[in-house]
């Protein structure tokens, strides 16, 4: 028995015969496999440098501009690293995030006339009540997330629009008190140290509990399997409908948030406010790491394919390309960075497709 | 004698990460034979056939067409010297008709001038052309019309040969035709088989059942490791000879024949029914005990399985786990109360393909791993490396993902993620379906320590010889009910197989 089971050790045992590495991938992938999502975000950092050095474009490389970056896609990372939980659960997107914020937003400024801490309250309650929605129509009732999400954007859209009469109201003109309507004004506009904003330190926050989340809790165990392979997950014992719902709830907290960053930066309760940003938070995810099959990537790669974004927006702007142009640039990122990593993957025998 | 082989490769290779999946292979097939090829999980067959399907540009070797050298780079390349490929999953879209599968890609269009493209199908053509395939296939009884659906799944076997044949193929590769139907289904496909062989058309079969391939094939060639051993006539080898040179070394006994004591009651099921599935089925289950469940396919028994386990709701009935009478609504609570079910669907149900080793074995045990909210995987290192020992996965490295397996290891990983949790009771749906020698032996070894240890396994098989050696009792399920129970002394594959018919006292 013990020879038979040697015998049988040697044959499941081929000699390894290649390195797993001698897959051939092109020089792209490569990089996201060697230098990681910070590699490619030095490699802009180093673009702008060398624009500026040729003088191409000025004032790139100074701390002021490098905190500009950091500010300017903070509201991004808000948005980004709750949607993550979203992609990462196999359901690509929550596209109901901009409406989300928008709600969020236009209710606290209402809401502002009971003063500053229950406006907050009440309205991080309505936004969080659209996820609950979404958490309950996907999670239980398997809807389609493109389509739901979407569906339940212009309802929502439709529903602010209504109530508000298509119109636009201001925290200083609907603030019981001055005092209400500076805190709101400081959401977007306080610094810490003179420097760093409210914004970024919200954002380090929620990247530090969401990681916490998604690497050490039964939660994020349970998701990332769910994520990869949802009928697996369910013969495990996992309750999936609970954990692609709690999923969209995550989305839910950071569109919120973001809709009280967002509103406080315009000063303006509109329901235009956070239009446009589910398309930044995807491309956002998708660079940073997180493929759209679900189950895969970290809250620190989105926040790395966040930086990028900051970082190519910044080099675009100095270098004067135009706004509709910058958004077709993003685009074909988007679509370059999907394909090739899709195939990256299969190359690699990661995904079963 | 040159020209009767219409297939002949030689020195054939294709690396992975990793692994040299074929390596240095010759191979030659005739003229109107029927070769089988055989090996265990892993041993390269299906990257072989896939190498002949034009599935992989970077293969190495030569590869003769009819005496001329050809490279099969694209499926389309290989398709046109007619290579045709049937594979283990039915490939055909189910809403769709007959008529559409069979002629996908190739629908007849109308068109005023002869062998025209026109804009519009012509449907006649269609029924009609569709008609001539079904009858080489034994099918003319049949309505192009019909939705794939709404056919069986023999039917839809012979659909697929049909569809294949659709194209004049001159070799035509099966890969495991016969692991899904039954004993009458699958003499009616050797009959068609023998068919299109009289016809001048090659066939490679690949399959794990010796004697079907003792039945049906010409010739055999094993595989192993990814090398080729020998290619024998039928006549020259017996099914001893044939294990040796696929598992390397030989196999005196496949199975032992422990005793299991007998101790009390653990899994009481009264009286349970699933309307339309399975009627007042009651039966017990002591400690320690196999309870095999014998029948044909779709007799009840995954069905009944996924009931005690809380996948489907039932209709009537109690189940008694120690006495204590459980309500299971979910796969979650069916864990909690010690119930486990190994599915019979490994890649779709039982493993996250895409996940590590490590990932997919301690899924369900999150919860019992997680501490005052923080789960760490880290806790499940000693319960990992003890399974990965105990069932010799390969390799052992659990940060492998699971896709880069071979078929055997990964039933090995679906059954280790259910040891993991200990379950009091543990359904076993095909412990070892489509799975090598070498890993049947070590699951089925798996089985009996677990009996011994006190686990009860409820086993559901279709392979005769593991359900009669492995079980200490066998419930016989035939159209939803029990309709026999035999003692260990009673059973043996002819009296299993007379009782799962219906007949035999």
């Amino acid at each position: 028995m013990t020879e038979q089971k040697t015998q049988h050790e040697h044959i499941v045992q081929p000699e390894m015969q290649l390195d797993a590495r001698a897959v051939k991938l092109n020089i792209f992938s490569k990089f996201l496999h060697t230098l990681g999502i910070y590699g490619i975000a030095g490699l802009f950092v180093i673009f702008g440098i060398v624009l500026q050095v040729f003088g191409v474009i000025n004032g790139f490389l100074s701390v002021q501009n490098m905190l500009n970056i950091v500010d300017a896609v903070a509201l991004l990372g808000i948005v980004a690293v709750g949607m993550a939980f979203v992609t990462y659960s196999g359901h690509y997107a929550d596209l109901s995030a901009p409406t989300t914020m928008a709600l969020t937003g236009i209710v606290c400024v209402q809401m502002l006339r009971y003063g500053f801490l229950p406006a907050i309250l009440i309205s991080l309650a309505v936004g969080i009540s659209v996820g609950l929605l979404n958490a309950v129509a996907i999670g239980k009732f398997k809807a389609n997330p493109i389509i739901w999400t979407l569906a339940v954007s212009y309802v929502t859209l439709g529903v602010i629009r209504l109530v508000w009469v298509n119109k636009q109201i201001y925290p200083d003109v609907m603030a019981s008190s001055q005092r209400a309507s500076d805190l709101f004004d400081a959401i977007y506009r306080l610094r810490f140290f003179g420097k760093i904003a409210l914004p970024v330190i919200i954002l380090i926050i929620l990247i530090i509990i969401y990681t916490l989340l998604m690497t050490r809790t039964q939660f994020g165990a349970q998701l990332k399997i769910t994520g990869a392979a949802r009928k697996a997950a369910k013969f495990s014992g996992i309750n999936v409908e609970r954990i692609i719902g709690a999923a969209f709830l995550v989305s839910a907290v950071s569109a919120a948030i973001g809709g009280l960053v967002v509103t406080s930066l315009s000063r303006v309760g509109a329901w235009y406010n956070g239009a446009g940003y589910d398309f930044r938070a995807v491309t956002a995810i998708v660079i940073g790491g997180m493929t759209l099959a679900g189950g895969r990537g970290s809250i620190i790669g989105v926040v790395g394919g966040v930086l990028i974004i900051g970082l190519m927006n910044n080099i675009m702007t100095l270098l004067g390309i135009g706004t509709f142009s910058q958004d077709m640039i993003r685009g074909a990122i988007f679509i370059i960075v999907v394909g090739v990593s899709a195939k990256s993957l299969r190359s690699l025998g990661r995904d079963d497709a | 004698m040159l020209n009767t082989t219409v297939l002949e490769m030689t020195k054939v290779s294709k690396a992975f990460p990793g692994t040299l999946a074929v390596d240095n292979v010759d191979f030659s097939v005739e003229v109107g034979e029927i070769h089988a090829l055989c090996g265990e999980n892993g041993a390269g067959k299906s990257t072989l056939m896939k190498i002949i399907a034009g599935s992989y540009n970077d293969y190495t070797g030569h590869v003769y067409i009819s005496g001329k050298e050809v490279d099969l780079h694209t499926p389309s390349k290989s398709k046109s010297f007619g290579i045709e490929m049937i594979y283990q999953e039915l490939s055909l879209a189910y809403p769709l008709s007959i008529a559409e599968n069979v002629l996908a890609g190739r629908m007849p269009m109308k068109s005023r001038k002869k062998n025209g493209k026109g804009l519009f199908i012509d449907k006649d053509k269609m029924v009609r052309e569709t008609r001539r395939c079904l009858k080489m296939v034994g099918l003319d009884h049949l309505d192009p019309m019909l939705p794939i659906e709404d056919i069986s799944q023999h039917e839809g076997q012979l659909v697929e040969i049909a569809k294949a044949l659709g194209n004049n193929p001159c070799v035509l590769v099966m890969d495991e035709p016969t692991s899904a139907l039954s004993r009458e289904d699958v003499k009616r496909l050797f009959t068609i088989m023998r068919n299109l062989k009289n016809r001048g058309i090659s066939i490679i079969y690949i399959s794990h059942h010796l004697p079907e391939i003792f039945e049906v094939a010409d010739r055999i060639t094993v595989l192993r490791d990814g090398k080729k051993i020998a290619t024998r006539e039928k006549a020259d080898i017996t099914s001893e000879e044939l294990v040796q040179m696929m598992i390397g070394h030989s196999v005196n006994e496949f199975y032992s024949h422990a005793d299991h004591s007998i101790n009390e009651i653990r899994l009481s099921v009264d009286n349970l029914t699933r309307n339309g599935f399975f009627h007042k089925v009651s039966f017990q289950a002591r400690k320690g005990e196999v309870l095999g469940l014998g029948g044909l396919s779709g007799a009840g028994r995954s069905e009944l399985a996924r009931v005690l386990c809380g996948l489907d709701s039932r209709d009537s009935g109690t189940v008694q786990i120690d006495g204590k009478e459980v309500k299971i609504r979910n796969m979650g609570q069916a864990l909690r109360k010690g119930i486990a079910y190994l599915t019979e669907n490994r890649k779709t149900e039982g493993l996250a393909l895409r996940l590590n080793l490590g990932e997919n074995i301690l899924a369900g045990i999150i919860p019992q791993l997680t501490r005052t909210g923080i789960y760490n995987s880290r806790r499940g290192f000693g319960i990992l490396s003890k399974l990965v020992k105990e069932l010799s996965i390969y390799p052992p490295d659990p940060l492998r993902i699971v896709n880069n397996l071979s078929g055997g290891n990964q039933q090995k990983v679906l059954l280790a993620k259910w040891m993991a949790s200990e379950p009091k009771v543990l359904i076993l749906d095909e412990p070892t379906r489509g799975v090598d020698i070498g890993a049947k032996m070590i699951i089925h070894q798996s089985i009996e320590r677990l009996a011994q240890e006190g686990h009860t396994i409820l086993l559901i098989s279709s392979d005769l010889p593991e359900l009669v050696a492995l079980s200490n009792r066998i419930l016989i399920m035939r159209q939803g009910h029990i309709i026999r129970e035999m003692q260990k002394s009673e059973c043996t594959e002819e009296s299993v197989l007379l009782a799962a018919n219906g007949e035999g006292v």
